[in-house]
């Protein structure tokens, strides 16, 4: 009998173990992790049948319902370009230029991916409002105080995440993201 | 060396099942889990057209504030599905389908629809459509039509509202 019980000990640890590890890649990952550019990561294979099981579970987890690449790209930063985490605590400088897509959009969402609520009703800025003539370089600040031009409110101070998405993607945002720039995440003064 | 071996051999065989059945499992779960939370505002096989994405106003991870979204939680059971849109003026806008794996199994956004309406129809394998209808063919009977429209400004809502709300789901008799 004893000799049952130690099996099925060693059967429920590793069930313990394999699932453990399962839920912990799922929850520790970005939106796709395949390409990388700077603080910014996403998958190629989003949303569609070609992705792997393990690319499957983390979009359904952290991106239910995301689109194709062919329609959407998803990249998601949760770090600085100096890779820092971000925090709410903190000041940001979003610097961009052209991102070759229909319109694109950056969001800021909490670590489990939901809107951060502030008292703005402000969670994104999109590519409908960089003034023309500044398109190909702007810059969107993100902190947790009133900031003048276009800004972000963090909206706590925990730790928080972005989301750029790129609508309808072109030239090399479609093609082959891993050689595009992507907006730097400068960290600027943080408040105790 | 095998009698030593062995309980390192049961619980790697053990880890390396549970570890893959719950990576596939996963995306089932949570597509049930959204469809559950949908159901309850949102009738199946009906277009719900949600307001205005906030935080305290949430349908599923990770919304764009930026979109004004319609769904359409879907269940194929009694007959396919047809799907009728059109695209809003001078904006981005389209209607996608996930099923309950969470693949994507249809997307078609303005540019593709040309100003023209569409329509198009999620049937099962085997489930009869109408003659000439454009068919996507799902592997399984529930899932989710979105509607996404791009808000430049959250003010546009009242404007682009009537025009999205033209996107109907119904199911086709069999």
């Amino acid at each position: 009998m004893k000799t049952v019980f130690t099996w099925l000990g060693l059967i429920v640890l590793g069930l313990a173990l394999g699932i453990g590890l399962a839920v912990w890649q799922i929850r520790s990952s970005g939106l796709g992790n395949d390409v990388r550019v700077g603080p910014w990561s996403t998958g190629r294979d989003v949303g569609t049948a070609n992705a792997d099981i393990k690319t499957r579970a983390i979009v359904a987890l952290r991106g239910l319902l995301a689109l194709p690449a062919r329609e959407a790209r998803y990249f998601t930063a949760a770090t600085d370009s100096a890779g820092a985490p971000l925090s709410g605590k903190c000041r940001y400088a979003l610097s961009g230029g052209a991102i070759e897509a229909r319109w694109w959009s950056v969001t800021l969402y909490d670590r489990g991916g939901w809107l951060i609520a502030n008292r703005w009703n402000r969670h994104s800025v999109g590519s409908a409002r960089i003034p023309a003539g500044e398109t190909d370089k702007w810059t969107v600040l993100i902190g947790p105080d009133e900031q003048p031009g276009l800004w972000i409110p963090t909206g706590g101070d925990g730790p928080f995440e972005l989301t750029l998405r790129a609508y309808r993607p072109q030239g090399l945002m479609a093609r082959d993201p891993a050689r595009i720039s992507l907006p730097t995440i400068t960290r600027r003064e943080c408040r105790p | 060396m095998m009698r030593r071996l062995a309980p390192l051999l049961v619980v790697a065989s053990a880890a390396l099942g549970s570890y893959y059945a719950t990576l596939a499992a996963t995306p089932y779960a949570l597509m049930r889990l959204a469809e559950a939370k949908l159901t309850k505002t949102a009738p199946v096989n009906h277009f719900t057209h949600t307001p205005p994405v906030r935080a305290d106003r949430q349908f599923v991870v990770r919304p764009s504030p930026d979109l004004l979204y319609s769904v359409c939680p879907y269940d194929l059971s009694a007959g396919p599905l047809e799907v009728t849109a059109v695209p809003v003026p001078g904006r981005y806008s389209s209607i996608s389908v996930f099923d309950a794996r969470t693949d994507n199994a249809f997307v078609r956004n303005d540019e593709e629809m040309a100003g023209k309406p569409m329509r198009v129809v999620l049937a099962l394998e085997g489930q009869a459509v109408p003659a000439g209808a454009e068919t996507v063919r799902v592997r399984y009977p529930t899932g989710i039509v979105l509607q996404r429209v791009l808000l430049a400004d959250p003010s546009e809502a009242a404007a682009v509202d009537p025009i999205r709300r033209k996107a109907q789901c119904r199911t086709l008799a069999q």
